[in-house]
């Protein structure tokens, strides 16, 4: 007990830890809430933008203030800095894009890298004016959070979700289908433009914690996490504010037990979480999908258990298709399925076709010595032919089996001197 | 124009272009009310522009688009448009009733939040198009048809009396081809007019009251009959359609 309260409730007694979690999890719910829409409209390389475009503007506030009014890391001021730094950014995207034949992943990097690179300068030039420390901007201090930082995010936060909440079908359906959107006269260039308004905002408050780096993340990874488990949009966002919580609160614990770089730890953990939803969501993840397809019966299969039934006869034991059916190991799974499909009836004497599996499997058989024919007749060896075709049986759609017939001028039977079975109009009546 | 009734669209003279060429010259069409009107042209001869232009999308250098009489700029949510299927998300975290309700979006001012009427009329439109057992799925877990389906719905939903279609049936099979046809014929009969871009000239004889043949002029618009004649087609198709020479005699429409 002694143990558990030493790791779980020390660290909440302490004064940076609750500052830390308060200020991550109301930065991280609002982040991960405007993340769905940026996971959704595939804007992530943006975000990533926005948070290097700022330090420009965070330096051009300052200078400004510290200029003009002499105040010292006027917080308003770099706030609204950065923002006009992130519009800019913006625009200069678009515009640029939009002139010249580069595209726009490209003028994304482009703009954001240069405009960062302007903002280091400005820092390093007026180094005597502006207290900025660079590495605090790029790495991000969670542990440190200033009250002015905590401020900040306590006004952003509601700001952006009061907006995200009450434009949300002009945010899913401009997501969704712009070109509706525009149709039904909704303003869909404000509406983006509102959208990169709230990105910055978030991005804003939080870098003062995560850094510009992972802020990024901590926009995307709960997003996408939430992503892998919901079909509908007001679910995903509030889940992916949960992802973010938990991604704080347990990174936060994390960079304590480690004592580890604060913004590092709720990354890690943020990914750690997306890794294992990755891997068990019910639908979407990767154990799901690996079952899915184990559980699939393959076409070939169950296609060489009806040939085999039909060449044997009526009433074929298990034995005789272990012989006959290459993947003994999908059979019996196979079976099951075709007996539920209708194709199968398992009786005393073992397997027998149903009026469904016999047209079928005379359609298999059909190709197979249609097949066969083809290959005799481009000079394929006697020996090969029934292994050859055998793989080549599955081969029936578009209309395969029906040109190789036409082209072959109609056989009546093939190398071995069985009867092809003739061809079935739709599959309804056996001919 | 001596026609009794205010046309549905009204293209007078409508030139746009992109650069120095033009995307659609000269072109002018009046489509009557209930109508299923086809349009057909090779790739790059103007349909999609002709759509975005009936939807107010694109600045025409001359001439101008009338909807029910009004000027388009103003008749914002008359049209409905049923986007191609290749132009949207299926993984979008989105369920088939929130599809269809997306349509009730532009009668509902953006303080108040949708009603129960609102969710009523969007599963009386997906009922419409039989795929109210579905509205729960999410939109990527349908099958082709069925995701067309909702998204007629939608448009129904709407309640504008114009629908634009952007190649419903492309990429779906013949029996599915025929379920959409189907619920085109009944929002014909429900009073709506609807304008399809199509691209099978096999079967657009049999689907469509009406035809526009497009490759930046207007070539011909009328009856199918009158436009599936042999010697527009090989002008517009360049002689690349040697097949459809047996569809315009023989049996077109």
């Amino acid at each position: 007990m002694d143990f558990l309260q030493q790791i779980f409730w020390a660290p909440l007694t302490e004064t940076y830890f609750q500052k830390a979690l308060i200020g991550g999890c109301i930065v991280a719910v609002v982040a991960a809430v405007v993340g769905c829409l940026v996971v959704l409209r595939r804007m992530a390389f943006l975000g990533d933008a926005l948070s290097h475009a700022m330090i420009a503007g965070v330096a051009g506030g300052y200078l400004v203030m510290k200029l003009l009014f002499g105040l010292e890391a006027h917080a308003p001021g770099m706030l609204l800095g950065s923002l006009l730094a992130a519009v800019l950014t913006v625009a200069l995207i678009g515009f640029v894009s939009r002139i010249s034949r580069v595209k726009e992943d490209t003028a994304i990097g482009i703009m954001y890298t240069g405009i960062f690179a302007l903002g280091v300068v400005v820092v390093s030039v007026f180094r005597h004016f502006i207290h900025i420390d660079l590495m605090h901007f790029i790495m991000g201090d969670i542990l440190g959070v200033a009250d002015s930082d905590l401020w900040v995010s306590a006004f952003v936060a509601p700001l952006v979700l009061s907006l995200l909440i009450l434009f949300y079908r002009h945010f899913q359906l401009s997501t969704f289908d712009p070109v509706m959107a525009a149709s039904i006269g909704l303003p869909v260039l404000l509406i983006d433009y509102l959208l990169t308004t709230c990105v910055s905002l978030v991005v804003v408050s939080a870098v003062s914690m995560v850094g510009v780096i992972l802020v990024v993340g901590l926009l995307i990874t709960p997003a996408a996490t939430a992503y892998l488990l919901c079909d509908r949009l007001d679910r995903m966002m509030l889940l992916a504010a949960l992802f973010g919580v938990t991604s704080v609160v347990g990174g936060l614990y994390l960079c304590v037990w480690l004592d580890s770089a604060g913004g590092g730890a709720i990354m890690l953990f943020c990914t750690l979480q997306f890794l294992v939803v990755l891997t068990v969501a019910p639908r979407y993840g990767l154990l799901a999908r690996w079952l899915r397809l184990r559980r699939l019966v393959p076409q070939q299969v169950v296609e060489d258990v009806l040939t085999t039934i039909l060449r044997h006869g009526n009433g074929a034991p298990l034995t005789v298709l272990r012989q006959h059916v290459p993947q003994v190991a999908s059979l019996p799974r196979a079976l099951r399925q075709m007996t539920q499909d209708g194709l199968v009836q398992a009786a005393e004497d073992g397997y027998r076709l149903t009026e469904i599996g016999q047209r079928e499997a005379a359609k298999v058989l059909r190709a197979h010595r249609l097949w066969e024919t083809y290959l005799e007749s481009i000079g394929t060896p006697q020996e090969d032919l029934h292994a050859t075709a055998h793989q080549l049986e599955h081969l029936r759609a578009g209309g395969t089996v029906d040109y190789l017939d036409e082209k072959l001028g109609q056989p009546r039977l093939d190398p071995h001197g069985k009867k092809i079975p003739p061809r079935t109009k739709n599959g309804n009546d056996q001919g | 124009m001596t026609t009794e009734q205010t046309p549905a669209i009204e293209v007078r003279h409508l030139t746009v272009s992109y650069g120095e060429r033009p995307a659609l010259l000269d072109v002018s069409v009046t489509i009557e009310p209930d109508q299923l009107v086809g349009v057909i042209g090779p790739n790059g001869s103007g349909k999609s522009t002709l759509i975005k232009a009936i939807l107010g999308f694109v600045r025409p250098d001359v001439g101008e688009v009338l909807i029910a009489g009004q000027n388009v700029d103003r008749a914002k949510g008359l049209v409905a448009y049923v986007p191609q299927r290749g132009a949207v998300d299926w993984d979008f975290p989105i369920t088939v009733r929130e599809v269809a309700l997306m349509g009730r979006y532009q009668q509902v001012p953006w303080y108040r939040s949708l009603r129960k009427i609102d969710r009523e009329a969007a599963l009386e439109a997906l009922d419409m198009v039989r795929m109210s057992d579905f509205a729960d799925r999410q939109i990527g877990q349908l099958s082709g048809g069925q995701q067309q389906r909702v998204f007629l719905a939608r448009a129904l939903a709407q309640g504008a009396d114009i629908l634009l279609l952007d190649e419903p049936f492309a990429g779906v099979d013949a029996a599915t081809e025929r379920a959409i046809l189907e619920v085109l014929e009944r929002a014909k009969s429900a009073g709506k007019t609807l304008v399809v871009v199509h691209h099978d000239l096999t079967t657009a004889a049999e689907y469509f009251d009406k035809l526009i043949l497009l490759k930046q002029r207007l070539y011909a618009y009328g009856p199918p009959r009158a436009v599936l004649q042999e010697e527009l087609l090989s002008q517009v198709y360049e002689g690349r359609l040697r097949v459809f020479a047996d569809l315009a005699t023989g049996k077109g429409a």
